[in-house]
């Protein structure tokens, strides 16, 4: 992994028209701006992860069974 | 990125469903697909008319199909919070004239069956994309009966 050490304000360039730049560093939280075209989605990694495993779980479906009666009548 | 062009309708050979018919103007481009997959054209199959659960099948797998409601019909306190810039980056509309998803975890029984609040499906203009919702109660996976079995549970409580 390449490790680069930056101060709030420095940025950091990925390719052409990638940006990261260090907006705040406040105790153990760092505030990050990206600019990015709008074809590469953002995410915060611990979701994505955990996007992608629901997916796959819900994509694993066998068929669904019969709903239950949920109109609101007597039973 | 460049739509494919393909007479529509057409039918398309589902592992799952088998022969199906795709109806012109059903097919959603998802221009960054769907966490984990590759594929970008998707339609929504529906079993029944008014059905709880659709599908979303992908037109590039033949094998990809995931359950999926309207958050709506199950979570009476649904919210979707999406970021301003967030929307823009995605140009999509107001969330007000999108259709929302949420996928479906089936199980093996109806009671352990939960949905993913956290990154719903919005759907506009033929378009979607799978978002993360900011809303503080997402949840990954939120009961999807709960309010049903509260709401038998009262019921039986004022019949006893």
């Amino acid at each position: 992994m390449l490790i680069i050490t930056r101060r709030p304000g420095e940025k950091i360039v990925l390719g052409e028209d990638i940006t990261v730049t260090v907006m705040e560093v406040s105790g153990q939280t760092v505030r990050l701006g990206i600019d990015a075209p709008k074809s590469l989605p953002i995410y915060r990694e611990e979701i994505w992860a955990a996007v992608k495993q629901e997916n796959a779980a819900a994509a694993a479906a066998r068929d669904l069974p019969p709903l239950p009666d949920r109109g609101g009548r007597a039973a | 990125m460049t739509r494919e062009e393909t007479p529509l309708p057409f039918t398309f050979d589902s592992t799952r469903f088998g022969q199906i018919e795709i109806a012109d103007g059903s097919v959603i481009d998802f221009p960054h697909g769907l966490i984990g997959f590759e594929s970008r054209r998707f339609a929504l199959i529906a079993r029944e008319v008014d059905a709880d659960f659709v599908w979303l099948h992908s037109l590039d797998d033949a094998a990809l199909a995931i359950p999926v409601c309207d958050p709506r019909r199950f979570f009476s306190s649904f919210a979707l919070e999406i970021p301003a810039e967030e929307l823009e980056r995605l140009a999509l509309p107001q969330l007000t004239e999108t259709a929302i998803y949420v996928t479906v975890r089936a199980s093996d029984q109806l009671a352990d069956f939960t949905a993913n609040l956290r990154a719903p499906i919005v759907i506009a203009a033929g378009v979607g994309h799978q978002v993360i919702n900011q809303a503080a109660d997402a949840s990954l996976r939120a009961p999807l009966f709960g309010e049903l079995a509260a709401k038998a549970a009262q019921t039986t409580e004022r019949a006893a």
